[in-house]
């Protein structure tokens, strides 16, 4: 290996340490912008948007029950994509003439007061035909609007009840914010008013594919990279000889 | 009469900059978005008009070496995020078409024309930090300041390949497949 060599691999290789620092920094670490949030729209917009605000959109769908008596899995969004749910299969009680089960996301304009929570979305109601199986969680994922400060974490309130925070898992790109949630109710992101302004951004993301197209980057590099690199290394030795 | 090299230089980084800046506000208009990614992608790649494929770095010479290299880097890119993956939504259908345009203009643009431009008129260490400058400033305005620091991150990574290994496929192929990804 020539000196050349070894400089450029140790340039690339301190190019990856870089870039692995710096996108373990702020998640997700690779994020192109391809799909831009769109301006946010509110129940009630803050005076700045108010002017331009169209009124947010609701979400319906219907899942069937599968041969195996399970309800299917799937992903419900509201028609603007602000809101969603995100669950696997017999996460729903499969109802006695396994007929659909129906879900709806709707925002709502009255909702208990969030006494000390900055409440940084819309507030989102999600209702099912059937309840959800006990001990199964449904990933809830919100839209948030990226002319205000992030919100820390998704909080539910049920049957009018007080605002309890659920976490937050991570979400698909910027902007959005998810967390699981082992009960339906009403839904939104925030912070503690306490807190002030977010530090903490837009979290993890990924898509159900993400994991899968990385591990299958590293399968098909190592598979592909040992016969290359032997190929290599006969022509080398080839040429030697000659 | 052509420019002065470092005068030409400075104007593709200029048009490369201004074309990104020009998509993003279009991108603000909530209509035919997927359509203006891919006109931006596409303007993109106009930059590289009139450069030989190896002067881009997309030449035909150990072509499979390089797509795997691609998919290492693709790897790279993905694995913070997928090592904290929480699962969620993926990019709609109608993006995906949009993302392959944007990451292919960018790389022909900042790794290809750009970096191409600035290695031959002040050498390779000015255009791995030049390119990597210029695609910083592009995504200023499409991307909160605390993400910019991870942008110049994959750039500084995309450049140094594309100085270590001759090369602008393995950057085109990791970054289609991140922006799809992702």
């Amino acid at each position: 290996m020539t000196r050349g060599t070894l400089r450029r691999a140790g340039l690339l290789a301190a190019a990856v340490a870089a870039y692995a620092l710096a996108a373990w920094a702020v998640a997700p670490g690779f994020y192109d912008g391809i799909a831009p949030p769109q301006p946010y729209r509110w129940v009630s917009p803050p005076p700045q948007v108010k002017a331009t605000n169209q009124q947010p959109l609701s979400g319906h769908s219907t899942v069937r029950v599968a041969s195996n008596g399970k309800v299917d899995p799937g992903s419900i969004f509201t028609q603007d994509g602000q809101a969603a749910i995100a669950f696997t299969p017999g996460v729903f009680v499969t109802p006695p003439d396994r007929s659909p089960v129906t879900i709806d996301i709707k925002p709502v304009t009255t909702f208990p007061n969030p006494g000390g929570i900055h409440l940084a979305t819309n507030v989102y109601c999600i209702t099912s035909s059937s309840p959800l199986a006990a001990g199964q969680q449904v990933l809830v994922t919100l839209q948030y609007s990226d002319q205000f400060p992030a919100p820390s974490d998704v909080y539910q309130s049920q049957a009018d009840g007080p605002w309890q925070k659920i976490g937050n898992t991570g979400s698909a790109a910027p902007f959005y914010v998810s967390a699981r949630a082992t009960s339906l109710g009403c839904f939104a992101a925030g912070y503690a008013a306490n807190a002030g302004q977010s530090a903490q951004g837009a979290r993890v993301s990924g898509g159900q594919t993400l994991p899968i197209v990385v591990a299958l980057a590293i399968l098909v590099v190592v598979l592909a990279g040992i016969p290359l690199a032997v190929l290599r290394r006969r022509g080398a030795a080839g040429e030697d000889e000659g | 009469m052509l420019a002065p090299a470092p005068v030409r230089a400075v104007g593709l980084a200029v048009m490369a900059v201004g074309l990104e800046w020009a998509r993003v506000l279009a991108l603000r208009t909530p209509d035919w978005q997927a359509l203006t990614l891919i006109a931006g992608g596409l303007a993109m790649c106009l930059l590289g008009v009139g450069r030989s494929r190896e002067e881009l770095g997309i030449g035909r010479s150990r072509l499979v070496e390089r797509l795997v290299g691609g998919i290492a880097l693709a790897g790279v890119l993905l694995l913070p995020a997928a090592a904290r993956w929480g699962g969620g939504p993926i990019l709609q259908p109608e993006f995906a078409l949009a993302a392959v345009a944007v990451s292919v203009g960018e790389e022909i643009a900042f790794r290809g024309a750009l970096f191409a431009t600035l290695e031959h008129t002040f050498g390779p260490a000015v255009a791995v930090v030049g390119s990597t400058a210029a695609w910083t400033l592009a995504h200023a305005l499409s991307h909160p300041p605390a993400f910019l620091p991870a942008v110049a991150a994959a750039g500084l990574l995309l450049a140094a390949w594309r100085w270590a290994v001759r090369d602008l496929v393995g950057p085109i192929v990791g970054h289609v497949i991140a922006d799809l990804a992702l």
